[in-house]
């Protein structure tokens, strides 16, 4: 189960990768990193998982003394939170650059955008 | 004291805080602003004072009430305070900077600056890698949004393109980081550190996947094109944050993963570092826009900081000063340099010339570029003197020598971009008036001394700006308010005092040039007088060099001597740049002059094994081949300064294109400098061997060529000054063939070659200067018929021509005297014919001075000038009652002088009793000799005033004219061309074949660099797919490695 979600997230990690590296068009750039974030985010997930336990809550069906050996590792589920979290954040940030190149040049290039170079 | 926590939660409070207020109310919005910025600066500069004073330990913060690594930690020891200090200081500087801009954008602005500055602070202090990770991304997030504030339309590009390099380098980040934690199950730093053993084994990828994005963040070259697009089109108050705080930032983030990674890692750091260093700097010659040269320069110095960071394990102790060092040397000075290129409205380098008319500004441009290059007495010159000695003393000579060569190309662009600011047209846009922003560039010129004098008490070596002779000549800064002639009577008193309190501890070879420097100098500056007005820029300079040369000749150990070496050579480009034609032959002096030092440089260094405290005496104890390395590396380095043929194409230019008083300065006084390395040189070292080839046979072979081709291009020059400078250079070869003899009076003569130099050179020098003063042309052919018109300008040169070609009765008969007992004694022959030739051609030159100039027609338009000014004619008439004096009794100098050398090379003295000189050839009696030709002349005088008694007196124009006036003057001017049939002859020689082989290098590096840099062409996408070949690459090589 973990290697399949792990082998996956890598596959998606690539897939967007390549996607973002040979579209020119910044909006299929964009939804193509977001498709290698979502890789990351399966990634680490599956590196926390652990066979036959449950979800790091505890509540009555896991008490706090058992939880040590019942839980899976919580750590990388509150990366990956965070992770999601920031993702969205530069997503949306791109997302408003992307208009803001639209509005000045009209094109959605990026080999258009290069007046600075060298 | 307050707990570090707030240094995070301060700013994040404060943007939250500026969220609640309306967007109207901007000026309490950008108060709150500054008062956050003010608050955690304030907090930060409390725990570095109580952190570097010792009252309290480095503290770690538990967050979440639970120790690491069970939750995220950070640290705050006094790298972290510092680092931290900078970064808010930087931030507040930049927030006053950007006062209008912050009022016209609002409230959001501000708290995005906040954030920006918070997560730096978070990457230093912080102690979990993923926290890390977050603060990464905060930076990035806001970088994207602080990028917006330019004006410039292309910085939206720029983001973009930053915004994917980012979303690459955080995939590899997360990915190493997660599979980090699986290997070690922790994220804490020092626990990973502890682990590290297991974390290298099993997920060496991982660490590199972390590393690697980390060294990604550092924007190293080539993998970079992004940031140079930032640089280059953000608000120059965002760059300087970018430059100076998260490049600080981010570098310590790669310190804190080279504790896990150790020594491997540290190579890929030091060679990633050393290829962005000089790959950067090679590849910002050829930049034009100053944005983007300042990002280029911010590559280079990241990679210089990266390079000292994966030499820690060597540096040990010194670590900390070197990297804190070049790291608060090159934030303050870049910082420095973005601000004040918002004050610029040009983009291009000479726009710069707004700066002119601006002291303050210049200064502070000035300061900055020599806090980048690391010119003493700032931060980065201790550092690099700690560095290059311990990379020579672990034998790492490439990296020292490509060290030195990126240092080199970084000062050649830097300082020809300060010439134009000097020389070029002043550009029509004023420069910006607004206060808050000169405020700020003065408070950083404030920071940037304050270091430097931080930096000499915190090194082992003796602050440079303790040194009375500087402290002196920076005494003129606070007072170029006052007029010239005042100031030039302090630097006389000055020199005076200083060689009156001084010279009872010079020994006699000191002594020569210390009267030489600091009363010879007093000397020329008499012809300083006849300046007016407050003449700026010219005494902090002038006094600059002459503190390096006092400094110099009293140093004991290598440090002080290269740091004086190096202070001479800024105070004379300074000197020379002010030449009205200067600019170029300025730059190519100091471009020459720094080669040189840097030579010296890496010479000191491998001599001394790694210990930077070296003694100059202990250049004795060296055997070996490395003697003879030594001894090659600072001999050349010298004899840059010496101008020996094939490094001498920098002197034409500098000496003649200087101003009147300028020129005997660095003609008469400064190539002593050069001289007096030699000397120090030969007496520690004596004879070298450099693979079977003896080192002084080769000096001899130079001194002799100099003397030779420079004699001879000097007869070719139609220029007074030029042939003046150019016959510098034979004359430096004399004295170099001198010394390089070897013996007692090889070393004697080469003492009054520095003595007769001086005098007959700053004599010529003033009086050419004079009379092209008054005639406004150096050209010779535009000359003529002067000497009823200028009589005391005639006997100066006549008196310093008789001097210089050596013919009796004066001074250069008693140096040829013993020059000839010298060679008579001396092994090689050829060289020696090579010698005894250029004698005789040194007079068609001198000849030529006083036939052109004062002899011959009048012309038209000079028949009302005047004597050359008063001041410019009274060092003059010293100097000949000096030569005059020196020739009658040149034992007076010379007899201590001749003891002295005794000590080093027993043999061959001279005996000098009474007023004659007897060596083991014969005797020289200076007064029999003056009064014998007195006689001779005295007799040929009356008759010929017998025999023209009744000669009629023929005024110019009692001829008749056949023909037209000619068109070009020139062309049938006896005058020009005047030695036309030895030019057929020999002229081959004076083929500019050096200036082509140092031309053609210039050329070479430049078309480099123009064509490599196309490599960056401006698309986001390929700029990524850059970044992704760096990373692989690195690993090939970290895995091949």
């Amino acid at each position: 189960m973990a290697l399949i979600a792990m082998i996956t997230g890598f596959l998606l990690i690539l897939i967007g990768l390549y996607g973002a590296l040979s579209n020119r068009n910044i909006l299929r750039m964009i939804v193509a990193f977001s498709v290698a974030n979502t890789g990351v985010n399966m990634v680490l997930v599956a590196v926390g998982y652990m066979k036959g336990r449950t979800a790091p809550i505890l509540d009555e069906a896991v008490p706090a003394a058992e939880a040590a050996s019942r839980i899976i590792d919580p750590v990388p589920q509150a990366l990956v939170l965070t992770a999601i979290v920031i993702g969205v954040g530069v997503t949306a940030l791109m997302l408003a650059y992307a208009y803001k190149l639209y509005q000045s040049k009209g094109s959605l290039d990026i080999s258009k955008h290069t007046e600075l170079k060298w | 004291m307050v707990s570090p926590v707030y240094l995070i939660a301060g700013a994040l409070g404060g943007a939250f805080f500026l969220g609640m207020l309306r967007d109207q109310w901007r000026t309490a919005c950008y108060l709150v602003t500054l008062a956050v910025l003010a608050l955690t600066s304030w907090l930060a500069a409390d725990w570095t004072w109580a952190l570097a004073s010792g009252a309290t330990e480095t503290v770690e913060i538990m967050t979440a009430g639970t120790p690491s690594p069970f939750a995220v930690n950070l640290r705050l020891g006094i790298a972290e305070a510092v680092l931290v200090l900078l970064i808010n200081l930087t931030g507040l500087l930049s927030a006053l900077y950007l006062r209008d801009t912050f009022f016209q954008q609002g409230r959001r602005a501000m708290a995005v600056l906040l954030i920006f500055v918070m997560a730096l602070g978070g990457i230093v202090m912080t102690r979990d890698l993923f926290n890390l990770f977050v603060f990464f991304e905060l930076v990035v997030i806001s970088t994207g949004g602080l990028v917006l504030l330019s004006r410039d339309g292309r910085s939206l590009a720029a983001g973009f393109k930053f915004l994917i390099a980012s979303q690459v380098v955080s995939i590899l980040m997360l990915v190493g980081i997660i599979f980090a934690y699986h290997a070690t199950g922790s994220l804490n730093l020092d626990s990973m550190a502890a682990d590290a053993a297991l974390l290298l084994k099993g997920g060496a990828l991982a660490f590199f996947l972390i590393f690697i994005a980390v060294i990604a963040e550092l924007k190293v070259f080539p993998a970079n094109g992004w940031a140079l697009d930032i640089y280059e089109s953000a608000h120059p108050a965002f760059s300087a944050l970018v430059s100076a705080g998260t490049g600080s930032a981010t570098l310590f983030a790669v310190d804190k993963l080279l504790m896990i990674g150790g020594a491997p890692w540290m190579t890929i750091a030091s060679a990633i570092g050393i290829v962005s260093f000089v790959g950067a700097n090679l590849f910002a010659l050829a930049q034009r826009n100053d944005r983007r040269l300042l990002g280029y320069s911010s590559v280079a110095q990241i990679g210089l900081m990266l390079l000292v960071a994966g030499q820690q394990d060597v540096l040990g102790e010194h670590y900390l000063l070197v990297a804190g060092g070049v790291l608060l040397a090159h934030a303050v000075g870049k910082a420095g340099l973005y601000w004040l290129s918002g004050l610029v409205v040009g983009r291009d380098l000479p726009a710069w010339a707004a700066l002119r008319g601006q002291p303050l500004l210049l200064f502070a441009f000035a300061s900055f570029i020599a806090l980048l290059i690391g010119l003493p007495p700032f931060p980065g010159f201790y550092a690099k003197w700690e560095l290059v000695h311990t990379l020579a003393g672990e034998g790492r000579l490439l990296l020292l020598g490509l060290l030195l060569f990126g240092a080199l190309l970084e000062a050649g662009y830097l300082f020809r971009w300060f010439g134009y600011a000097i020389k070029r047209e002043q550009p029509p846009e004023q420069i910006a008036p607004s206060l808050y922003k000169r405020l700020v560039i003065y408070v950083a010129v404030v920071a940037a001394w304050a270091l430097a004098w931080l930096w000499g008490e915190l090194s082992p070596q003796a602050n440079l700006l303790l040194a009375t002779p500087l402290l002196f000549a920076l005494l003129f800064l606070p007072l170029e308010w006052l007029p010239a002639k005042l100031k030039n009577s302090l630097a006389i008193g000055g020199l005076v005092a200083w060689f009156l309190l001084s010279y009872p501890h010079y020994d006699p070879l000191q002594l020569i040039f210390g009267a030489i420097i600091l009363v010879g100098g007093a000397l020329v500056l008499l012809a300083s007088f006849q300046e007016k007005g407050r003449r700026p820029g010219f005494y902090p300079s002038a006094m600059l060099m002459y503190a390096g040369l006092a400094i110099l000749i009293v140093a004991d150990d290598t440090f002080t001597f290269f740091a004086a070496w190096e202070l001479l050579t800024i105070g004379s480009y300074f000197l020379i740049l002010r030449g009205r034609e200067s600019e170029p032959h300025a730059l190519s002096y100091l471009v020459f002059s720094l080669g040189g030092a840097f030579l010296i440089f890496a010479g000191f260094a491998a001599a001394s094994g790694g210990n930077p405290l070296f003694q100059l005496d202990g250049l004795q104890q060296l055997t070996g081949p490395l003697a003879g390395w030594v001894f090659l590396l600072l001999a050349i380095g010298f004899m840059t300064k010496t101008a020996a043929i094939g490094l001498h194409i920098w002197l034409p230019g500098a000496h003649a294109e200087a101003e009147t008083d300028v020129s005997p300065m660095v003609s008469g006084i400064l190539l002593k400098a050069g001289l007096f390395g030699l000397f120090m040189l030969l007496i520690n070292m004596g004879r070298q061997e450099f693979y079977g080839i003896d080192l002084t046979h080769a000096m001899l072979w130079i001194g002799a060529l100099s003397a030779l081709l420079g004699n001879l291009m000097a007869v070719f020059q139609e220029d007074a000054k030029r042939l003046l400078a150019y016959s510098s250079i034979g004359q430096m070869g004399y004295a170099l063939f001198g010394l390089a003899m070897m013996n007692h009076l090889g070393w004697l003569m080469a003492l009054m070659f520095v003595i007769n130099h001086y005098i007959y050179k700053s004599m010529l020098f003033l009086s050419v200067g004079g009379i092209a003063k008054r005639t406004g042309t150096r050209a010779m052919f535009r000359m003529g018929g002067l000497i009823s018109l200028m009589p005391l300008s005639f006997i100066a040169v006549l008196i310093g021509i008789i001097a210089m070609s050596g013919v009796p009765p004066l001074s250069g008969f008693g140096g040829r005297w013993i020059f000839y007992n010298a060679i008579m004694t001396a092994d090689y022959k050829l060289p020696m014919v090579l010698i005894f030739l250029s004698g005789p051609i040194a007079f068609l030159y001198l000849f030529r001075l006083i036939h052109t100039i004062f002899l011959g027609q009048l012309k038209d338009e000079h028949r009302r000038i005047r004597e050359a000014p008063f001041w410019l004619i009274l060092p003059q008439m010293i100097y000949v009652l000096f030569l005059m004096a020196f020739a009658l009794v040149p034992g007076l100098a010379l007899r201590h002088v001749d003891a002295y050398i005794s000590n080093f090379l027993p043999d061959g003295a001279l005996n000098w009793e009474g007023l004659t000189i007897t060596s083991e050839f014969g005797y020289w009696s200076p007064v029999s000799i003056m009064i014998i030709i007195g006689v001779i002349f005295m007799l040929l005088f009356a008759w010929l005033l017998f025999v023209n008694r009744r000669a009629q007196k023929v005024k110019q124009f009692n001829i008749v004219y056949a023909a037209e006036r000619p068109y070009r003057p020139e062309t049938t001017h006896f005058a020009w061309n005047f030695f036309a049939p030895y030019r057929k002859a020999l002229g081959f020689l004076t083929w500019p074949l050096f200036e082509r082989f140092w031309g053609g290098i210039i050329e070479m590096l430049h078309t480099l660099a123009d064509l490599l840099r196309r490599f960056y062409n401006g698309n986001g996408q390929v700029y990524a797919i850059q970044l992704l070949a760096f990373v692989v690459i690195v690993y090939l090589f970290s895995q091949g490695g």
